[in-house]
């Protein structure tokens, strides 16, 4: 097994004292836990800080941990301890709050990791597990059962491996983005009789083609001619289940919602609206006819859009 | 198929998480997380969500070491930070499909 050295990993010397020790593992605790840091390597990374500081805190050990350290001197990939070995600082049952490596049971006793950075439950209960659940807009108008895989860590004659699991799971009408919902038993298997732990899957709406979301309402942005603008227009526009028809009033500006009532999102406090958002397009080409059309209504209209600027007949420079 | 479920109990996370009364005490009253009911701690549970909030203070108080209030102001900022990432990502993608000429 690898020899760990706590004073490298925590960045500090030999001979430093319990403060500046606990300085430099909080430092490391804030920069890699792995409630702070989405990052991938920060858990194993925190892991490592947290053991060095679980060992270097207590006088006991950091002393048995020195004595080892001298014996096993460098980083290297075939520590063993010494014969005869047995930690007189961590008792006959110890119980430590967090998940070590081998490295560590090998000094002081105990299981070592399963992965995670919670506590090690009575019982080494499994390891409850956190996925991202992508769900399409679509799917959140009624209960839907959808196929995930995932991967778990397992623990195999003391190797730690990933194990495929693919499960079948109800998802609730309404579910909105950010929502957790957990399925009993689903996540790492227990040592042992021991239960396994859960699956929690963090619900993530996926972007859609069409739809933005705002709470419980949707949002579609409705592409009009500057002439259905002006003049107004009957358009067909699309909502989560079918199609409605929509007047867009004459006048109508670039970025006005029409609200459609009941035809946003299903949530437990009911349904959301479908909000139509205008957007005035203007047309690739235009033959010179059309281009002809423009220069009139440009001297017939003789607008300024600009007039807040005062700038007076700064639009037409 | 697998059920889903919307809730945890005080109990669940007692004894799987090593979780303690005084420290769920402590996660209610800094109200980092409500309780859905009940009238003493063995009856309360939570909404998944909370729970998930009330695991990561009570690893957060461990692991770094610090007192409930700044848990309780990690949490906030942490979950504030979750919205604000989200709706800025919902807003970018309108931005965009308003700004994009043409279909959509």
């Amino acid at each position: 097994m690898e020899f760990k050295d706590y004073y490298q990993i925590l960045g500090v010397e030999a001979d430093a004292d319990t403060p500046d020790i606990k300085s430099a593992y909080r430092k490391l605790a804030r920069k890699y836990h792995p409630d702070l840091n989405p990052e991938k390597d920060a858990e194993d990374r925190f892991k490592e800080v947290a053991e060095a500081w679980e060992v270097l805190k207590d006088k006991e050990r950091r002393a048995e941990y020195d004595e080892l350290r001298r014996y096993g001197g460098r980083p290297q990939n075939d520590f063993e301890p010494p014969p005869g070995w047995r930690s007189s600082a961590s008792g006959e049952s110890p119980n430590f709050s967090g998940d070590f490596s081998e490295f560590f049971s090998s000094m002081f006793g105990g299981g070592f990791a399963q992965g995670g950075a919670g506590p090690r439950a009575q019982g080494f209960r499994g390891q409850d597990i956190e996925i991202e659940m992508p769900v399409f807009l679509e799917e959140t108008i009624s209960d839907v059962s959808k196929p995930i895989s995932y991967e778990l860590p397992v623990m195999e004659s003391g190797q730690l491996r990933r194990s495929k699991k693919s499960l079948k799971v109800k998802i609730p009408a309404g579910v909105g983005d950010g929502e957790r919902i957990r399925l009993r038993g689903q996540g790492a298997p227990g040592q042992g009789d021991a239960p396994p732990g859960d699956l929690y899957l963090h619900i993530r709406l996926v972007p859609h083609p069409v739809f933005d979301v705002e709470g419980h309402n949707l949002l579609v942005t409705v592409p009009i001619a500057p002439w259905e603008a002006a003049l107004g227009a009957k358009v067909t526009v699309p909502t989560l289940d079918g199609k409605i028809h929509l007047t867009v009033a004459p006048k109508s500006q670039s970025g006005q919602k029409l609200r459609v009532k009941g035809k946003g999102l299903t949530s437990k406090i009911g349904k959301g609206d479908l909000y139509a958002v205008l957007k005035v397009v203007m047309p690739d080409s235009t033959s010179p006819d059309v281009e002809a059309l423009w220069q009139e209504l440009a001297q017939k209209a003789a607008f300024d859009p600009r007039t807040e600027w005062g700038n007076k007949g700064g639009g037409k420079s | 198929m697998s059920t889903t479920m919307i809730r945890v109990t005080v109990k669940e996370l007692c004894e799987r998480e090593g979780v303690s009364h005084d420290a769920l005490l402590e996660v209610i009253q800094h109200e980092i997380a409500e309780p859905l009911e009940g009238s003493c701690v063995d009856d309360w549970c939570f909404d998944v969500t909370s729970a998930h909030w009330v695991k990561r203070a009570l690893r957060l108080q461990r692991d770094l070491e610090i007192d409930w209030i700044a848990v309780a102001m990690l949490i906030d900022l942490l979950r504030e930070r979750e919205a604000l990432d989200r709706e800025n990502q919902a807003l970018r993608q309108r931005l965009e499909r308003f700004l994009t000429a043409g279909e959509g």
